[in-house]
């Protein structure tokens, strides 16, 4: 198939652009997108995002190397998204290959495509955009012609279910390695190398992982035997950090869309990292140490960003920001600067323990925003499992504050199926949310609604729990419905997500290679969009499984065993083996384990010898 | 100060919806530094409104939008500042300030003119298009169905429409129309040209279809007014009751 030029396929998409949903999805035209010249650069980068439009473009990270990349003379960067099923059809009917939204330039001709791995359910969509672009899925089926297929983003701390399908992996923050990794791109076009030979070159970059140059071998049960590296190899790649936050590129002109995106906000990102040191969360571990950015910084990128954007409000961005030690005075500022300008601000999902209702009115009196919550678990006992620090008393007062200053809707998040959890632990979720709704009632809300979202636990590497296995799937739902059974009161609302999603979750988050022919036999037979419950085929995934005989069970629901090789072991996020072990023993004798901003060292391993320290400028 | 701007979106810009339209003029007047007037309330909105909506896909020749201004400002300035932070395809045509008490445009707006162009499924003669058009405009009731999400409803779309000509040029046929605006819903351009294929058998290929509004107007005795020029006459007229 001879494939298709920028202006040809302009053409033919100019023809049933107005038949598809959210035609602006496809156009590239927003506010401040960048039009760079072909001729007059050296390496052409298409970022390439496996969700739809409105997904992708909320995400920090893509904007923040889209615009990083275009800021060197010598590199152009453009975008694509996973076009919607609707859009996909018209494509393959008429042999329209997957374009970047810039210069509607097919992929193809692309030096390198860089995917963000944000969610293991959008894995099937990688295949499926590199398919759509007439690129082979498998690093060995592609030519020199081919573009390098790379990938960064959390899940590439486990990437082993994508290994022969992307050429290398980029771990950790990409600032300064992404531009190496580029800058070597070039010198291999300007002058190529054996493939082999340019892998272990940029194999050589901090963070960078070639799977290629690790040979995996199994045990006869099933078990990972070892990890051997190639000579030349890192024995383990290490993550790359930016050292200097505060110093960091930052976008100043970002891309303001012509619809409606999940995120329609200016992000202002105000620190990286968070050392509360929940033993569930991934990001909590792999994002480590804590920098915060000086308000000095955020305020002069904020008067940027409001100029260059229009934007009618602006998110402080962080994995906690009410931790961040200048919140108080940043929002003060933002708002009595900007505040008659139109411009509202926004925090998201606030702790309960860092919260204060004064802020909480600083940020009304622009805008109002919903309050959302996360205590995780029901009881004391099950919260100090998993070390998240907040008490029953923090919930409440922290509810009756806010009812008491005009809010009437309150959403709380937590988890089930997580390690240890027994019954009075599901009592608990039930009976917190009576609790909330019985104070907002007290206090004289009428319209009181409170929302309680129960996610399923799904183990994840580099965390204290990876050894965890997940509860299955109808223990879960049994959980499920029981407290469905329990919040039948009209101020509150319960939502679930559907156990299926969150069991291939698991198997992927916790997978190895052998997952590849899965999930490659997963998109050949239509498995797409999985994250999106309208096209989830689980019984596609099932049959998957069944042809090729590997058992998911054996990935989801296995406890591992801390002298089992896991298959994530020749990747470092910095924080030790010894210290997961640690937390993990910590976590099942309730012990808590205090953040080190606070007080002494935990010996997490982050810091010494990277040059690194945790960074607070209140 | 209110200002009525009048501008054309036409090209890439067809495709912003109605309801992003107004966020993208927002964000604009904000890059441009033109404070805007803002709703009082929990939810501050900047008090930005346009006329009758434009459909996803269809160009507009020449749309208006009132917007509240905090202060007093030259128009030319306004303008000036406001199409450099507007996305391509937007353009400008005219502005001017109204005055106190200037209906909204939602309220006047009651008349469209659309030009429409596709490709031929099939050949057509001139008289067949002319005898198509003549069957056509006899009719005295047309009825459409639309299907929404509560299911198909059937909708009589001749007495909207007011005026109704094609012509042919080289593989397309164009047609031009008017179509009366309003409260109860109006009738699409490509609900009449699907239902000159349907009803006359014109053989047209639908899918090639572009429409694009060529007016939009305050039909006012027997005339067509532009928002601006009913505003004189309104204004003319309430000056003269004043004395």
């Amino acid at each position: 198939m001879s494939i298709m030029t920028a202006a040809e396929i302009r053409r033919e998409m100019e023809r049933f652009l107005p038949q598809v949903s959210k035609p602006n999805r496809y156009l590239g035209t927003e506010w401040n997108s960048i039009h760079k010249d072909w001729q007059q650069t050296a390496v052409h980068m298409a970022f390439a995002f496996p969700d739809v439009y409105e997904v992708g473009m909320s995400h920090l990270g893509t904007r923040i190397l889209y615009h990083l990349v275009n800021s060197f003379p010598e590199f152009l960067c453009e975008r694509t998204f996973a076009p919607w099923v609707d859009m996909e059809e018209k494509m393959r009917d008429r042999g329209i290959p997957l374009y970047a939204l810039e210069s509607f330039e097919p992929l193809k001709k692309f030096d390198v495509i860089g995917f963000t791995l944000q969610y293991e359910m959008s894995f099937s969509n990688i295949l499926n955009m590199l398919d759509l672009a007439g690129i082979p899925v498998r690093s060995a089926d592609r030519q020199a012609q081919d573009p390098w297929i790379i990938a960064g983003g959390p899940c590439v701390y486990n990437p082993e279910p994508l290994a022969p399908f992307i050429d290398f992996f980029l771990i950790g923050e990409s600032e300064e390695q992404l531009p190496q990794v580029l800058g070597l791109i070039k010198e291999q076009k300007e002058k190529p190398r054996e493939r082999r030979e340019f892998l272990q070159r940029v194999a050589q970059v901090q963070g960078v992982y070639v799977p290629e140059l690790y040979d995996i071998s199994y045990k006869p049960d099933g078990r990972i035997e070892k990890i051997v590296p190639a000579p030349g190899a890192p024995v383990v790649v290490e993550k790359a950090i930016v050292t200097d936050l505060d110093q960091a590129f930052f976008p100043s002109n970002p891309i303001v869309p012509y619809m409606e995106i999940v995120h329609d906000r200016i992000m202002l990102e105000v620190m990286r990292g968070c050392s509360r040191g929940c033993r569930f969360c991934q990001a909590g571990m792999i994002y480590r140490p804590v920098r915060e950015r000086s308000p000095q910084t955020l305020m002069q990128q904020a008067e940027e960003l409001v100029r260059s954007t229009g934007y009618e409000e602006m998110s402080l961005t962080s994995l906690s920001t009410g931790d961040y030690s200048c919140v108080q005075p940043v929002i003060q500022e933002i708002v009595a600067k900007y505040g008659p300008q139109g411009v509202g601000v926004s925090l998201p999902s606030l702790r309960l323990d860092s919260f204060d209702v004064k802020l909480a009115e600083e940020v009304q009196k622009v805008r109002k925003s919903g309050l959302t919550f996360a205590p995780e678990a029901g009881t004391q006992r099950l919260r100090d499992v998993i070390n998240k620090g907040v008490t029953e008393e923090n919930l409440l007062e922290t509810s009756e504050a806010a009812f008491k200053a005009g809010w009437s809707s309150i959403k709380l998040y937590f988890m089930i199926g997580l390690p240890t959890e027994v019954q009075a632990d599901l009592d608990g979720i039930a009976d917190l949310a009576k609790k909330v709704a019985d104070l907002g009632t007290k206090n004289g809300r009428r319209n009181v609604k409170v929302t309680v979202s129960t996610s399923s636990f799904v183990p994840k590497s580099h965390t204290p729990f990876q050894w965890e296995p997940q509860e299955g799937m109808r223990s879960l739902e049994e959980k499920q419905q029981y407290l469905r059974s329990k919040l039948k009161d009209r101020r509150i609302k319960y939502n679930y997500h559907d156990v299926q999603t969150s069991f291939l979750e698991a198997v992927f988050a916790k997978g190895d290679r052998r997952l590849a022919e899965v999930l490659e036999w997963a998109f050949r037979h239509g498995c797409r969009f999985d994250g999106w419950s309208d096209q989830f085929r689980y019984d596609t995934w099932l049959q998957a499984f069944h042809e090729l005989g590997i058992d998911p069970h054996f990935y989801a629901h296995r406890a591992m065993d801390y002298d089992d090789v896991l298959p994530w072991d020749h990747l470092d996020s910095g924080v030790s083996k010894r210290f997961l072990i640690e937390e993990h023993h910590r976590a099942l004798r309730g012990t808590r384990t205090l953040d080190c901003r606070h007080t002494d060292c935990t010996g997490c391993g982050i810091c010494p010898g990277r040059g690194v320290q945790v960074d607070l400028k209140g | 100060m209110r200002v009525r701007i009048a501008y054309s979106k036409l090209e890439e810009s067809r495709y912003i919806a109605h309801l992003d339209l107004a966020r993208v003029f927002e964000r604009a007047m904000r890059r441009a530094e033109i404070p805007m007037a803002y709703s009082e309330g929990f939810n501050p909105h900047p008090k930005i409104s346009f006329g009758s909506a434009l459909a996803v896909g269809v160009e507009g020749e020449k749309e208006y939008v009132d917007v509240e201004l905090q202060q007093e400002m030259d128009i030319g300035e306004v303008l000036g500042r406001l199409q450099e932070q507007l996305p391509k395809g937007i353009r400008l045509l005219e502005g001017r300030v109204l005055a106190d008490g200037s209906k909204a445009l939602m309220a006047v707006l009651n008349s469209a003119s659309y030009r429409v162009r596709l490709a031929m499924a099939l050949p057509i003669t001139r008289v067949r298009l002319q005898e198509a058009l003549d069957s056509w405009l006899e009719r005295e009731h047309v009825t459409y169905s639309r299907y929404s999400k509560k299911g198909p409803t059937e909708k009589d779309i001749r007495p909207l429409v007011k005026s109704l000509t094609g012509e042919i040029k080289g593989e397309e046929v164009i047609f031009d129309l008017e179509v009366e605006v309003g409260s109860q819903g109006g009738v699409r351009p490509e609900e009449v040209v699907g239902s000159l294929r349907e009803l006359e058998s014109l053989p047209l290929d639908m899918e090639s279809i572009h429409i694009k509004r060529t007016g939009i107007y305050v039909s006012y005795q027997g005339q067509n007014l532009s928002p601006f020029e009913h505003d004189q006459i309104q204004r003319g007229r309430s000056k003269q009751e004043a004395r």
